[in-house]
């Protein structure tokens, strides 16, 4: 990523095995208003297979210095000049690209470095109590169990709704496997900066790649690989959804669930937070809301506190709502109106792009009230901030609960907490006043990534 | 018509007749109740001009629309032109991929089997392709044209040739269902054979297509005997990026010239890269004077970009076998100035035409 005068287009260029490669014809990298401004080297599959053959034949990043490794990316990437760019310039791209708010952007810089300098412990985080770390963990002539990588190479197929997805892969890297990041084309600039930083650590080319590719491409890369991670919504889920060897991460449909126990006046600013925070666009947003009794007055208080947001570029420092290019919005805009047909609109009900005059437009929330708990339009989840109201009786029971990424639990009823703990459908339940995008290093996302990565391996030592 | 009137129709490629002298021939031929074939004849009332009068040389072949769809229905026999007599009958049917529905037939006489090839070899030999050499061949045969183009051009240097067949047809479809693992499978069929012949025989030169040079390269055994034993690489049949040509040339097969060859069912040949060509130059495909002619042309408007830019191809073919004008391919290209003696223009850097991504809306945030 040299830096080059303004009048020379900024070049990103792939991250392989012998440092960057150029392509002869960069694909162009534009932002909201649909201005170029990044160039993108796409590599053909043929890159790509011999780029895994290079990581398959690499060693594992040593134990021993991982912790000073983390430490000092976490540090590049949260301080540094990365690629001629350093972090403000950094973070100006990325909300002129992927429209995420610079406030957003600026606050997954940080959370991101924190990710990044707890990656190994966090990683550690995953292995069963009985598991030894390798051959020379002494527990291990107590357990006869060591914990072992499931293959060699990991690949991400990621995508650019969020700068913090790329949080994910780093417990891969700590977990020895050599890994590969397919960066979304539209945000590109967040897996290069992460990318470069752990190379600058100490990391080797060998053993981290970045591998940008068309769409077609992709697929060379995520079959290649031993074990891999695929961003996308339910068709991808469905297309992978019998491969072991691949986690598909889908929409998320994160919900609230607020009892007749609790007053939600106390709770609107996680409401808030809930549903608008990190601009709306993480799978771990709420999609719905889920109320025992009347939702109208909840469902008019949210829709008071979420008008009020500005629409502004997202560059400026104001801005708290996301922007895409203003065919995208009115696409999104339309497909909304359909999905919304029977239900009560608070908010958006006119809809939800306002342009911004130079070709981007701010998506601006919505907020809908659905006639009962079973109403399909709560399983729609769109890319900022976009909640379906919803009552919720004891009769409708676990059903409209499920298939959830987080669910935040306003509720007294212990019952009610064991119940949710225990559903399988729901991957991860916060009970109180805590937002659903909430998340710490070592705390799983969707269960331990090394429940994916690695296994149990039984080893016995005998006299020899 | 006399049919000294044709003689010219009966010229080699490095003949050096006029290709203006030659279409304009042509025309009479083809449009001739006596020597053209059913087909034209009976098609040339709703063309809504008189080639034998309007077409008076290789810039007027652009008045024809394109008819290549007509040919998905066309009876084989409507397509062989009188002239060739009553018992004529193609050498070969050849048929087009068929990825855009019903495919597309052409028929190829034994005189144009011969010009055509005999282009092929003589460009060949100016990449200093060794003669007597074995091939090995990787491309489809039967119905598809470029296992022909090639097998001729291994006898037209004095080369037996080993093949090995596949199904493309199959092999598209096995990826449109999203069989991935079946269209795996199947690719590790076609490796295994050539691994065989390529492990057990003194294969000197090897034709394949460019998934299969692609997969060739990921497997350290054939790398090293293809390096160690091959004194060329030929690839055609499909597109090859810029980049990974590059990667071939340089990093794969470092001590094997590769050669790239663009052709297709419509072109009724293929057109070998350019000789000399330098590292950092695009892959150059001149045009075959006087039976192949291209241009590059907007696709919107239809009209010739500046050289040095990307367009669509245009391909016309104009022989005594067959007359298909003004076939607008799929393929996008740079226009580039063709070598001395031929019409029209050459092209470079042959791209497969841009995916539209639609705007539809997949519902999730990614």
């Amino acid at each position: 990523m040299a830096r080059v005068p303004a009048t020379e287009p900024l070049y990103l260029d792939a991250l392989g095995p012998r440092g960057t490669y150029r392509t002869r014809v960069p694909s162009t990298v534009t932002d909201v208003a649909g201005t170029p401004i990044a160039r993108l080297s796409l590599v053909p599959p043929l890159y790509v297979a011999r780029a895994i053959g290079v990581l398959r034949q690499a060693p594992p990043i040593a134990a021993a210095g991982l912790e000073t490794v983390f430490a000092t990316a976490g540090e590049v990437f949260a301080a540094g000049t990365v690629g001629g760019l350093s972090v403000r310039e950094y973070e100006r791209l990325v909300s002129r690209t992927s429209g995420t708010p610079l406030a957003v952007v600026r606050a997954a810089t940080r959370g991101t470095a924190h990710f990044v300098r707890h990656a190994a412990s966090s990683a550690d985080r995953g292995r069963p109590r009985g598991a030894a770390r390798d051959l020379s963990d002494h527990v291990l002539h107590e357990t006869h169990t060591v914990w072992a990588r499931q293959g060699d190479v990991f690949a991400v197929n990621a995508s650019g709704n969020h700068p913090g997805v790329h949080r994910a892969w780093l417990e891969a890297l700590a977990l020895g496997y050599r890994v590969a990041v397919r960066p979304s084309r539209r945000e590109p600039f967040t897996p290069y900066r992460l990318v470069a930083a752990l190379r600058q650590a100490g990391i080797r080319d060998d053993q981290l790649m970045l591998l940008p590719t068309d769409h077609a491409t992709a697929d060379t890369l995520v079959h290649g690989a031993d074990r891999a991670v695929v961003y996308g919504g339910d068709d991808v889920v469905t297309k992978y959804a019998h491969d072991a060897r691949i986690l598909p991460q889908g929409p998320g449909r994160s919900k609230i669930l607020i009892t007749a126990d609790t007053d939600w006046r106390d709770h609107l600013d996680a409401l808030v937070a809930s549903v608008a925070g990190e601009s709306g666009t993480a799978c771990v947003n709420a999609t719905a809301v889920l109320v025992e009794g009347d939702p109208t007055p909840l469902a008019e208080a949210l829709a008071a506190r979420l008008a009020v947001l500005p629409s502004l570029p997202p560059q400026d420092e104001r801005a708290r709502l996301p922007v895409c290019p203003q065919e995208r919005a009115r696409a999104l805009s339309a497909y909304l109106r359909t999905v919304a047909a029977g239900t009560h609109a608070w908010l958006g009900g006119g809809g939800i792009a306002d342009d911004l005059g130079d070709g981007s437009a701010v998506l601006r929330p919505a907020v809908h009230q659905t006639a009962n708990a079973r109403a399909p339009q709560l399983r729609t989840e769109l890319p900022f901030p976009c909640v379906w109201i919803a009552p919720w009786t004891r009769a409708d029971g676990m059903a409209p609960l499920r298939g959830t990424l987080v669910l935040s639990a306003l509720t007294r009823d212990r019952d009610l907490w064991e119940a949710l703990v225990a559903e399988p459908g729901i991957a991860n339940v916060y009970f109180g006043d805590q937002p659903t995008h909430w998340m710490s290093p070592g705390v799983p996302h969707d269960s331990y990534l090394s429940d994916f990565l690695m296994r149990s391996k039984a080893v016995y030592e005998g006299p020899s | 018509m006399p049919m000294d009137a044709f003689t010219v129709l009966d010229a080699g490629p490095f003949d050096g007749v006029d290709p203006d002298e030659y279409v304009r021939a042509a025309m009479r031929w083809h449009f001739t109740p006596e020597t053209g074939s059913w087909y034209w004849l009976e098609r040339v009332d709703r063309l809504g001009f008189d080639p034998r009068h309007d077409v008076r040389g290789v810039a007027d072949l652009a008045l024809f629309p394109d008819l290549t769809d007509e040919l998905r229905d066309v009876r084989v026999s409507d397509l062989v032109p009188r002239g060739y007599g009553r018992q004529a009958r193609p050498l070969h049917v050849f048929e087009s991929g068929g990825t855009t529905g019903a495919p597309r037939r052409v028929v190829q006489m034994d005189d144009w089997a011969r010009h055509g090839s005999e282009q092929v070899t003589r460009r060949l030999r100016e990449h200093a392709l060794p003669v007597g050499a074995l091939w090995l061949t990787v491309a489809p045969t039967g119905p598809h044209l470029v296992g022909d183009v090639l097998q001729r051009a291994a006898a037209g240097l004095g080369s037996p040739g080993l093949g090995v067949d596949m199904d493309p047809r199959w092999v598209k479809k096995l990826v449109a269902a999203g069989r991935r693992d079946e269209a795996d499978a199947y690719t590790g069929h076609l490796v295994d054979q050539c691994r065989r012949v390529l492990h057990g025989q003194d294969i000197g030169v090897i034709a394949a297509t460019t998934p299969m040079l692609e997969r060739f390269a990921q497997d350290s055994d054939l790398v090293e005997v293809i390096n160690g034993k091959a004194r060329a690489i030929i690839w055609g049949g499909t597109h090859m990026d810029p980049d990974t040509r590059d990667l071939l040339r340089t990093e794969v097969f470092p001590d094997v010239p590769v050669i790239g060859m663009y052709g297709n069912t419509m072109m009724l040949t293929s057109l070998v890269e350019r000789g000399g060509l330098t590292a950092s130059e695009p892959c150059v495909f001149d045009p075959v004077s006087p039976y192949v002619f291209l241009s590059v042309v907007d696709p919107d408007t239809g009209r010739p970009v500046a050289e040095g830019e990307r367009g669509q191809v245009v391909v016309s073919h104009v022989s005594k076998s067959m007359l298909i004008p003004n076939n607008r391919e799929r393929d996008t290209a740079l226009r580039v100035r063709p070598a001395e003696g031929h019409a029209g223009d050459a092209v470079a850097d042959v791209s497969p035409a841009p995916a539209v991504e639609g705007a539809t809306v997949i519902a999730g945030v990614y």
